[in-house]
């Protein structure tokens, strides 16, 4: 709004609306989040209409024939969407209107009501661009000097079929209410989630768990006929004295078979406290993700093997701190590897790799004390004193300028493989800029 | 010390990889203590020229200065101009550095035959190729890194069977751990292909702090931030510059390594120095070159002087053609000759200028049109022996047909002989800041605001206060290194292009001297190297240049002889002695100079009442005047007050006045600031020009105080006042980008008359030629109709039965001419149709129809043809003709049922009519001008308080005036003053807005395209400035011109409804100069 206030569009390049306002905050669009929020009006929305459908990208259309009495009237109905909609911190624009068209016209150009039988009059003074007519079509009335939908209507059909084609004409009578065009709202979005209702409290772990599997098997039925596997679940257990203890679980891949799923709950349903009893259940996958049919076959897949590990152990220790490393491209040895979440991301296998050779352990450097010569040829590290055998190097890593690591404001350094007497085969370093020797690595 | 040549260096000519310039690689080379230095950039040697003059420039700063670059004890590297071939069959890249001339030659072929064969840039050799061509170089194998792929040696031991005893396997260190390993690897390998080991350094920039700026480049190459460089990025700063007690040491085991660059530098016998462009011969028929001169300059004096040559000029060309038979300097005047004739007899208008223009023989073979008596010919500057420099001359042409004499030049000496120099395109600052930033990971929204925050091309990179307004953290460390970075990037070559014709021609293969690479445009072929490269080699060239004034001046002759039947050439003006002369001065004194050639610019259109020239000679002062030169050296104000006889002439001792006298002592001439440091600094003749002409070079060396120190005791030695001295050493440094010498000087004041005299006599002839050779000059077709019913011109509308492509004249009753636009000035227009509808308009088009019936005119450009309003002479309105063109647009439309056929009639329909306003927008929208009115007519009602522009004059004070903006001037001499024009119904007002106030209305200044200024009014003879104080950004009033509308009031999803203020900057653009 601010930005409109100031002379922004929509449509308008970017670069143009720099130039008017220098100061201009901008965000990439995000099309599925937004497609997503008017989905979630959309389902508000059906508190005022039975039917109610996306209209174009920015709008929804209800068909609130029927309606507007139990409102008390569509003024009244309009302000009262108004009014919740304000409370929600949403500013919309609507029309209440006759024809489709006519409130589409109105709802882009200013909102209101156009009262029964005065839709010619009420949209006489929209400009065209409202009719749904492409802007070419648009373009090209305006430069005729038809820019209202009033000089629109008022002229002779034939010429403008000829100049503009069939389709301005199907738009202008779906506007006028000549031509009917219904709303045909798209079907809801499957929801995941099964309830129970015992006729008994429970309270043995044996029944929760046969109730629980009721619940998964029925819930893997409707996860299957989606082609949909559950991510998370959610257990809510009612409790006589009107508790409800949440349990949630996570799983390292998707999944819907209820036996393994099952095997998960086991453990945080084992510190249920079930009081006088349950008496009613609800299961909801809140996440879930696409997973298509498999042919099934006994030998268990290694991948899912280690997801289901992964599904224990997130699900007892946290699934963040079940980590994995992965290759990372750098040739700092502290970034040469990134950790990361093992439920949220692949493995992958380490790009071959040229340059010089890596130590099996890397670790963060560590002070190397008495050192005598350059390479160092008698130096203690953990306490015990090493002679080099064989030193290989230098070879010099200079930091990452761009980066402001504190490990590397030591400067530049030169790292030594060191073959020792004692067998170990190390990695040193030394900070030619601030003199000292830092132990790093160790060679298989 | 250790004796080590470097003979592996990638300067920033690799672009986009190399990280220093050629000129710090020399200088730091010599530092170091290096014998010799090879530049080796990737299949090209755009870098080398810069190097070797690098070089030269120091040993010459250690014979002559006191303090020289490098201390006078220090042995400088020798140079090794060279190239490292990159093969398209082979992994294993190759150093070729030639040891003579004749290797030099075959290298520049062979660089010219990869070129040839790829895309402009790229070069696609392959080994075959080298072993045709690398006999005589020095060939050292880089293979792949063989620690990391085994590769095979077949390359290797193919190369060394072909050129035995000049084939080496250079070995770079790595720094990576594994130096002695590699070492041993490779050591291998040169006893396996019995190619012997050479140390090279393989080095990317000149010094370790560079690295930064190495990942940047590397970033920009492969299109990435920084922050996924990743493995790319370089590892350590070793692949710098070292010295060779270094790479002795890191070859401690392999000594002969070592060495053995010493015997390669040895080997390496070439010098760019021994290059000579052998100039072709110009014989023809036999008659030898000079013969053949001193024929034509005979028969010239006979054409120019047909009742004698007076003796002073027969004396005059008597020791020129001397002098010319001594330097054999006679196919160069020929070859211009040539050129011009060629360009004379397919009547393309051409006139010579440059120092070697400066000559009697020059007018006398029709090549400059400047009467040797006009000017004063300073011998010296003609060409001189002790200089060695070759002549120059530059060409211009009309700019619509100099790729005739291109062509024609290409044809003649064919493209093995003949080539257009280069231009080396570098960062500047605008390129430097978005490539950096993106790099840097700056946003988008930031490194917009920060280039906006740079006016033009400046070569500064951004400073605190800079980055500050962009909303970024100055003590940021991120932010400050892109700043750094940002500044150190500027300057860098980024791409080779094409100069604007620079010809360089030899008699011999122009590929056996340079590579020949494609241009982007067709039939162009270009070298690698530049101007300055040119010149310091003292190769010949010839300019070819394009100059738009000559295309409208042909054009105007043309329209003369049509319909005036006068026979016009651009030598019959005597802008000295005509009768008609001065009615032209008058108008120019009055800096009535819209469209007149040089003095139409605002600087020029001040100085001209000031100036009150009267004579050609006045005329060529003001156009050197008002120049970068003379302004950075303050010598505007003086010239005046002493022109004016307000200040009296101070003397200057004969021999400066004899120099001196023509401009009132003060020096507005390339070679009166040349003469003044030879006669007052002391400065030897070659010495001043080697200083002219190296300031670039001495500008990039960081030197540049060298020579103004001594150029000013030099002046104060010999009795001068210091602030006299100062100027002028401010002058010569302006001089070397911009300055003009007198004859060039005069040849554009003789454009300068002969467009005055035309625009002064023939108005409608002048905007007819000026409007049918845009774009070119200051002002846009809108100012140029307006300025010509200014004066009096009838400017008829554009109309389907009487507009052909161009605009033409036509005859009025009272036999002045009318001008008619063309169908040229609608947008969107092609020639293709407008020539149609001249070739089938018969007696006329009845209606909108006809045209698609009868022409073929697509229905496309009937709508365009409605919008501009050309039926309006039928009786056809704009939305009639707009309605009757779109009929004609759906698909499947026969002629039977149209009007003519035996289609019923449509119901007639009425569409609303236009306001004036919206006329006028529509106009404007069409053809970037309206006859109807100006825009600002519509709106003065709702400009009470604004001055119209034609009571400026006798106002005083504060006054408001508004009007929309013409021209955007920030010249970079006026130091942050912006020269605003604003046109409004009554002409146009100057604007100046100081610095101060730019900063508080920067963005109605740049954006805005309706402005109204409070200001008080400032008078200077007879023109009127308004200095600014308050300026209010109206452009929003544009847009309601035409009430709602096309233009505003459309909802939000059309995207042709922009902001208003945007439309209108679409509407009435305005042209800015920085």
């Amino acid at each position: 709004m601010i930005a409109e206030a100031q002379g922004l569009r929509r449509g308008m390049p970017l670069a143009d609306a720099r130039a008017i306002c220098p100061r201009l905050v901008t965000h990439p669009a995000d099309l599925p989040r937004e497609a997503a929020g008017l989905m979630a009006l959309r389902r508000f929305t059906l508190r005022y209409a039975p039917l109610v459908a996306k209209d174009g990208s920015d709008g929804l259309i209800a068909d609130i024939s029927g309606v507007p009495h139990l409102f008390g009237g569509e003024e009244a109905l309009r302000d009262d969407l108004h009014a919740r909609f304000a409370g929600a911190g949403i500013t919309v624009e609507t029309a209440i209107a006759g024809s489709r068209g006519a409130a589409f016209a109105l709802a882009r150009h200013g909102g209101g009501i156009i009262p029964d039988g005065a839709l010619k009059r009420g949209i006489a003074a929209l400009p065209v661009a409202g009719l749904r007519i492409g802007h070419e079509i648009a373009g090209g009335l305006i430069r005729l000097g038809l820019t209202r939908i009033g000089d629109l209507a008022c002229q002779p059909r034939a010429p403008l079929v000829r100049r503009f084609g069939p389709g301005l004409m199907m738009r202008l009578d779906q506007a006028l209410g000549e031509r009917s065009e219904p709303v045909a709202a798209e079907p809801e979005a499957p929801h995941f989630g099964v309830r129970m209702t015992l006729p008994e409290p429970i309270g043995l772990q044996a029944d929760v768990m046969a109730s629980l599997l009721r619940l998964l098997k029925q819930l893997g039925r409707k996860l299957a006929r989606h082609e949909m596997g559950a991510r998370r679940l959610r257990l809510e257990l009612m409790r006589v004295d009107r508790e409800t203890i949440r349990i949630e679980i996570g799983l390292a891949r998707p999944m819907r078979d209820p036996f393994r799923i099952a095997a998960l709950f086991t453990r945080k349903l084992e510190e249920v406290d079930a009081g006088f009893g349950i008496e009613a259940m609800r299961l909801h996958a809140h996440v879930t993700e696409n997973l298509p049919p498999e042919q099934i076959d006994d030998t268990p897949d290694q991948e899912d093997v280690l997801a289901d590990l992964f599904s224990r152990l997130g699900n007892r220790l946290g699934f963040q701190h079940v980590q994995r490393l992965l290759p990372a491209d750098s040739d700092i040895p502290e970034r040469s590897f990134t950790l990361s979440a093992a439920a949220y991301s692949q493995a992958e296998t380490r790009p071959l790799r040229y340059g010089p050779p890596r130590p099996v352990i890397i670790f963060p450097p560590e002070p190397v004390t008495a050192v005598s010569g350059h390479p160092p040829v008698r130096f203690r590290w953990r306490r015990r004193g090493y002679t080099t055998l064989r030193a290989t190097g230098p070879e010099r890593i200079a930091p990452e300028w761009w980066f402001d690591d504190p490990a590397w404001r030591s400067g530049i350094r030169d790292y030594w493989r060191i073959e020792t007497r004692q067998g170990p085969r190390l990695w040193l370093f030394h900070t030619p800029q601030a003199p000292a020797w830092a132990m790093q690595g160790e060679f298989a | 010390m250790k004796d080590y040549a470097e003979l592996c260096v990638t300067s920033n000519f690799t672009f986009l990889t190399g990280a220093s310039h050629p000129e710090e690689l020399i200088t730091r080379a010599a530092q170091l203590g290096l014998a010799a230095i090879a530049i080796t950039d990737r299949n090209s040697v755009a870098g080398v020229v810069r190097a070797w003059t690098a070089l030269k420039e120091m040993k010459r700063s250690q014979a002559e200065e006191d303090t020289p670059i490098v201390p006078r004890d220090m042995p400088l590297p020798k140079f090794i101009a060279g190239c490292r071939l990159v093969l398209t069959d082979s992994p294993v890249e190759w150093l070729a550095l030639p040891t003579d001339v004749a290797a030099w030659s075959r290298l520049t072929r062979l660089l010219s035959l990869g070129k040839g064969r790829a895309p402009k840039g790229e070069c696609h050799l392959g080994s075959r190729d080298l072993q045709e061509w690398g006999r005589g170089m020095i060939l050292i194998a880089l293979p792949p890194d063989p620690l990391e792929s085994g590769c095979s040696h077949a390359d290797l031991r193919a190369m060394g069977h072909r050129f035995p005893g000049f084939c080496y396997l250079g070995v770079a260190p790595r720094y990576d751990g594994r130096d002695p390993l590699r070492f041993d690897h490779l050591e291998r390998i040169a006893h396996k292909t019995c190619l012997p080991m050479t140390a090279v350094g393989d080095v990317l920039m000149h010094r370790a702090a560079r690295r930064p700026l190495v990942d940047v480049l590397t970033c920009l190459r492969i299109g990435c931030t920084i922050d996924d460089i990743g493995l790319n990025r370089l590892t350590n700063g070793e692949r710098r510059l070292k010295a060779g007690a270094e790479m002795a040491r890191l070859f401690q085991h392999h000594p002969a390594a070592i060495r053995r660059t010493m015997d390669i530098a040895d080997r390496c016998g070439f010098d760019l120095g021994h290059l000579r462009g052998q100039y072709p011969d110009e014989e023809q028929d036999g008659e030898p070159a000079q013969d053949r001169l001193e024929r034509l300059v005979r028969e010239g004096g006979i054409w120019r002087y047909p009742d004698g040559l007076p003796p002073k000029i027969a004396a005059r060309v008597e020791t020129e053609l001397r002098l010319i038979a001594e330097l054999e300097y006679a196919p160069y005047f020929l070859t211009v000759r040539d050129i011009v004739s060629f360009a004379r007899s397919k009547g393309i208008l051409c006139q010579g200028r440059g120092s070697a223009a400066n000559s009697v023989i020059c007018y006398l073979l029709g090549i400059t049109e400047v009467q040797p008596g006009s000017i004063t010919l300073i011998f010296e500057r003609f060409i001189s022996k002790e200089r060695g420099e070759p002549p120059d001359i530059d060409v211009d042409f009309e700019h619509e047909r100099r790729e005739e004499v291109i062509q024609w030049i290409y044809k003649k000496y064919g493209r093995e002989h003949a080539g257009l120099t280069a231009t080396v395109i570098r960062f500047q600052s605008r390129a430097a800041i978005r490539e950096v930033g993106k790099v840097m990971g700056l946003s988008q929204d930031v490194l917009a605001r920060m280039t906006g925050l740079m006016w033009g091309s400046s070569s500064k990179g951004p400073g605190i206060g800079e980055l500050r307004a962009a909303g970024l953290d100055p003590n940021d460390r991120r932010v400050g290194l892109t700043a750094r970075l940002i500044g150190e990037i500027i300057g860098f070559p980024r791409h080779l292009s094409q100069h604007v014709g620079g010809f360089v021609i030899t008699q011999g293969r122009l590929d056996e001297l340079c590579p020949i690479e494609n241009a982007a445009m067709k039939d162009r072929t270009v070298i690698e190297w530049n101007k300055d490269d040119i010149d310091s080699l003292d190769l010949m060239k010839v300019d070819v240049l394009g100059l738009g004034m000559l295309t409208c001046i042909r054009k105007a002759f043309k329209l003369l002889k049509d319909h005036r039947g006068l026979e016009l050439t651009l030598d019959s003006f005597r802008p000295d002695d005509d009768p008609d002369a001065p009615p032209v001065y008058d108008m120019l004194c009055r800096a009535d100079a819209v469209g007149v050639f040089q003095v139409e610019s605002r600087a020029q259109m001040n100085f001209l009442p000031r100036m009150q020239p009267r004579d050609l000679y006045d005329l060529i002062c003001e156009v050197a005047i008002v120049r970068p030169g003379p302004i950075q050296g303050g010598m505007v104000q003086p010239f005046l007050n002493r022109r004016q006889k307000r200040e009296s002439v101070e003397d200057l001792g004969p021999e400066l006045m004899e120099v001196l006298k023509g401009t009132y002592g003060i020096p507005l001439f390339q070679e009166q600031a040349m003469q003044i440091a030879v006669i007052a600094a002391g400065f030897t003749p070659a010495e001043a020009d080697h200083l002219r002409r190296s300031l670039a070079t001495f500008r990039r060396m960081g030197t540049i105080h060298r020579f103004r120190d001594r150029f000013i005791t030099g002046m104060l030695q010999n009795g001068y006042d210091p602030d006299f001295a100062a100027r002028c050493f401010a002058q010569i440094e302006g001089f070397a980008d911009y300055g003009f010498p007198e004859s060039h000087a005069a040849s554009f004041a003789r454009l300068v008359y002969i467009s005055a005299w035309i625009k002064c006599h023939h108005p409608a002839v002048f905007t007819c030629a000026l409007l049918n050779s845009q774009p070119m000059g200051f002002y846009g077709p809108a100012q140029l109709v307006r300025d010509a019913r200014d004066h009096g011109v009838e400017v008829l509308p554009v109309s389907v039965n009487h507009s052909e492509w161009d605009c033409t004249l036509e005859a009025c009753g009272d036999g002045e001419l009318a001008l008619r636009l063309g169908l040229r000035q609608i947008k969107g227009m092609k020639e293709e149709d407008a020539e149609q509808i001249a070739k089938f308009r018969g007696n006329g088009y009845p209606d909108v129809e006809s045209l698609w019936l009868r022409a073929g005119i697509k229905p496309e450009i009937l709508e365009r043809l409605a919008e501009a309003d050309a039926f309006v002479t039928i009786g056809v309105g704009r939305r009639d003709a707009l309605w009757a063109a779109r009929a004609l647009r759906s698909p499947g439309m026969l002629p039977l049922f149209g009007a003519d056929g035996e289609g019923v009639d449509e119901p007639k329909v009425i569409l609303p009519t236009m306001t004036l306003g919206q006329e006028v927008i529509e106009d404007y929208l069409s053809m970037r001008l309206s006859l109807r009115a100006h825009p600002l007519e519509i709106l003065r009602r709702r400009l009470p308080e604004s001055m119209v522009h034609e009571r400026l004059s006798v106002m005083n004070g504060r006054v408001s005036v508004t009007g929309l903006v013409i021209t955007r001037q920030r010249p970079a001499t006026a130091s942050g003053v912006i020269f605003l024009t604003l046109e409004d119904e009554t002409g146009t007002s100057n604007i100046v807005v100081w610095r101060r106030i730019y900063e508080r209305y920067r963005n109605a200044i740049i954006g805005g395209r309706l402005l109204r200024v409070t200001g008080r009014i400032e008078r200077e003879g007879q023109v009127v400035h308004v200095i600014a104080e308050k300026i209010e950004d109206l452009s929003l009033m544009l847009a309601n011109i035409s009430g709602p509308g096309r233009i505003a009031g459309n909802g939000p999803p059309q995207p042709s409804a922009r902001h208003p203020r945007e439309q209108a900057k679409r509407l009435f653009p305005s042209r800015d100069f920085h």
